[in-house]
Parts: structure tokens; C-alpha cells; sequence
């Protein structure tokens, strides 16, 4: 099977970024990959609409390896826990891209997981490119340019489906960054750099163009990848079942330090 | 204790531990990887946990594959990951 009739074999459908809380977020991901699993909802794309700053962090990170607690709290930074590992991310709303697939897991079958997050992303990096942007994918999750790393995606496969996510880096406060997060030497050993900083490389350093602009061009790129691309949102249910999964897990001090 | 080992090209691996009467306690496996299914990270740090502080790399990475339903599936790391992490830990 073709790369492209992979994705057309499916009814893809579009949320577009509703502004909502950080743990929302988190909660719908969980929600929206439920619904797919079980065959309720159609494969799905979500852009994240933020209002509030976080530190995200992996699935299986620990708190006090990853974050300077002070540091968040001194800010008003929330620390959240994703469904997802991976590494952690410092997002203020403005300077970031995050978007979500939920998708059944036949969609990456056969596939290494490695092969699979270049498969999903691949129509990411063809709107960056048409943007004039130098983007390529550095396995095994990173989307990156000869101005340095643009983005990165984790994925689960849970719920009889597919989790995959991306954040890309739109713009960056890098002196808020290094103070909130704790980037020790060992990870950058392999990077042939020394600062985390520098190895960042956000959009707005390689186009003019506003978020909104790269944000519709994903969209585009991604409807004709798909062969259509059908406008959806998220449902009362799905809200209400969020709101559940914030008291019962992504809000509680249990789930976020998991790992302290 | 705290001991940090990346595979190249792959993901960090953070083990934090104490050492008591000769055997590892309180051990803690993180990082940046990708582990399926997640609850596996349960049996990885149950491997190191109570092992003797001397073992050798080899045979750290011995217990943990050992830990290891078949159908887990380790993404960026490796239970030889895991136990350069915990060497480096107990250095």
C-alpha cells in the first residue's frame, strides 16, 4: 500500500484551536484517542488552542530532573504530565504549533515506531517546505532545518488506537526556557552542540510569516495528503468526559509526579 | 544517586538510586524514551530495584531484558541503556 492511500483509506476530520486550559488539553488527547479506538469517532486532526503558559513533560520523565519547580512557580508556569513520552517542552500559547492525530493503529501497521513518526509527520514537513522553509525529519522524532530543530512528536498506541503529537516551535523565549527547564549535558552528548538554545530553530527565524498563516497551510497540506478534510469539533460528551479525566488524572498530583 | 546515559541517536535514560547493605534501593528509571506498553517502566525499575550494587553492566541488562513481557517494545533505549544508566548511577 501506498504512503498516500494509507491516509486516504480514511474519512479524516478537522478541530480546529479552541483556546482552553493546559490540562484540557491533555485530557482531550486521552478522550479523542479513546473515541477513535472504539470506532465512535472518525481519524482526526486537532490543532491545540492554549491560553496559559506549561512545562510539559514526558510520560516518563521525573519532575525533578526535568523542571526547576521555583522556577515554574516564580512564573505562574503549570507542570503537566502527558500521555505520551518524550522529552520536555516550555510552551508560552504564541510561540507554538501543537497538533494532534488520532488515528486507528492499521493506519501505521507494519511499520517500526520509528518509521511510524516519520510517516505521520511527513505532511508537516511538506507545509514547511512549501513555506520556504529547509525542514526535514531527524528520526527518530524530531522535525528539523538547516536553522536548527524546529519540532518534535511523541506517539502512543493505546485504546486500540494511534496517539501521535507534534509541537513546533513558532517562536521562543530561550532565557525562560533554560530557567524553567533543566537541559543536562549527557542529553545534548550527541548533538555535537553544547547549548539547548542553540540548537532550537523556531519558524519566525526563518519566515515573516504569521502563526495563523502556518497553521492554515498545515491544514491545507494536510486535507489534500488526505484526499478531504472535514470540518469537526470537539462534542459536549468529549468535553464533559476531559473535565473527568482532569479531577480523576491529568489535574491530580498523582498522575504529574508519577515520577517525582 | 543519579546516573544519566543517552544512546546515540536515540533517547536519555535517568536512573536515580540509594545503595543499602550492598543492594540498590529506592531506584527510579526515567528519561525521554518511548516505552509500549507504559507499564513496563513498573518491570524495568523492579529488575534494578533490591539487585546487588555490584553487578556488572552485562548482567544489569540481563535482569531487565529478563523483566520484559515479549511484547514490549523499547524505543530509543535498551535494557543495555538502562544499565550503563544505573553503573553510572552507582560510580
Amino acid at each position: 500500500m501506498s504512503d498516500r492511500s494509507r491516509w486516504s483509506a480514511y474519512r479524516w476530520h478537522l478541530i480546529r484551536p479552541l483556546p482552553v486550559a493546559a490540562p484540557v488539553n491533555h485530557a482531550l488527547d486521552e478522550v479523542l484517542t479513546r473515541r477513535v479506538g472504539a470506532g465512535e469517532r472518525h481519524p482526526t486532526l486537532r490543532f491545540w488552542g492554549r491560553i496559559e503558559p506549561e512545562v510539559v513533560i514526558g510520560r516518563f520523565q521525573s519532575v525533578r530532573n526535568e523542571v526547576d519547580e521555583a522556577a515554574a512557580r516564580r512564573y505562574g508556569i503549570q507542570i503537566m504530565r502527558r500521555l505520551t513520552g518524550g522529552g520536555a517542552m516550555f510552551v508560552e500559547p504564541p510561540n507554538v504549533i501543537t497538533y494532534s492525530l488520532y488515528a486507528p493503529q492499521e493506519l501505521v501497521a507494519g511499520m517500526s515506531f520509528v518509521e511510524s513518526y516519520a510517516f505521520l509527520d511527513a505532511w508537516a514537513i511538506e507545509a514547511l517546505r512549501s513555506l520556504g522553509i529547509d525542514a526535514w525529519y531527524e528520526p527518530i522524532n524530531d522535525m528539523t532545518s538547516s536553522g536548527g530543530k524546529i519540532g518534535g512528536a511523541a506517539q502512543a498506541r493505546r485504546f486500540g488506537a494511534v496517539l501521535h503529537h507534534a509541537t513546533l516551535a513558532y517562536d521562543l523565549n530561550s532565557d525562560r526556557m533554560l530557567e524553567v527547564l533543566r537541559i543536562g549535558k549527557e542529553k545534548l552528548s550527541d548533538k555535537g552542540i553544547t547549548s539547548a538554545a542553540k540548537r532550537v530553530g523556531p519558524i519566525r527565524q526563518q519566515t515573516n510569516l504569521p502563526r495563523d498563516v502556518i497553521v492554515e497551510r498545515m491544514i491545507e497540506t494536510f486535507a489534500r495528503w488526505c484526499g478531504g478534510l472535514a470540518e469537526g469539533q470537539v462534542t459536549a460528551a468529549e468535553m464533559e468526559e476531559a473535565g473527568e479525566l482532569i479531577r480523576t488524572k491529568y489535574g491530580t498530583r498523582e498522575w504529574i509526579y508519577t515520577l517525582p | 544517586m543519579h546516573g544519566e546515559y543517552k544512546t546515540p541517536g536515540g533517547k536519555l535514560v535517568v536512573v536515580d538510586c540509594e545503595v543499602r547493605d550492598g543492594r540498590v534501593v529506592g531506584a527510579q528509571v526515567s528519561g525521554d524514551f518511548f516505552l509500549e506498553p507504559a507499564e513496563a517502566l513498573t518491570a524495568i525499575t523492579a529488575a534494578i530495584e533490591g539487585m546487588p550494587a555490584d553487578l556488572d553492566e552485562a548482567a544489569i541488562a540481563a535482569r531487565v531484558r529478563a523483566a520484559l513481557a515479549p511484547d514490549v517494545v523499547m524505543v530509543g533505549f535498551s535494557p543495555e541503556a538502562v544499565a550503563r544508566a544505573v553503573r553510572r548511577a552507582l560510580a
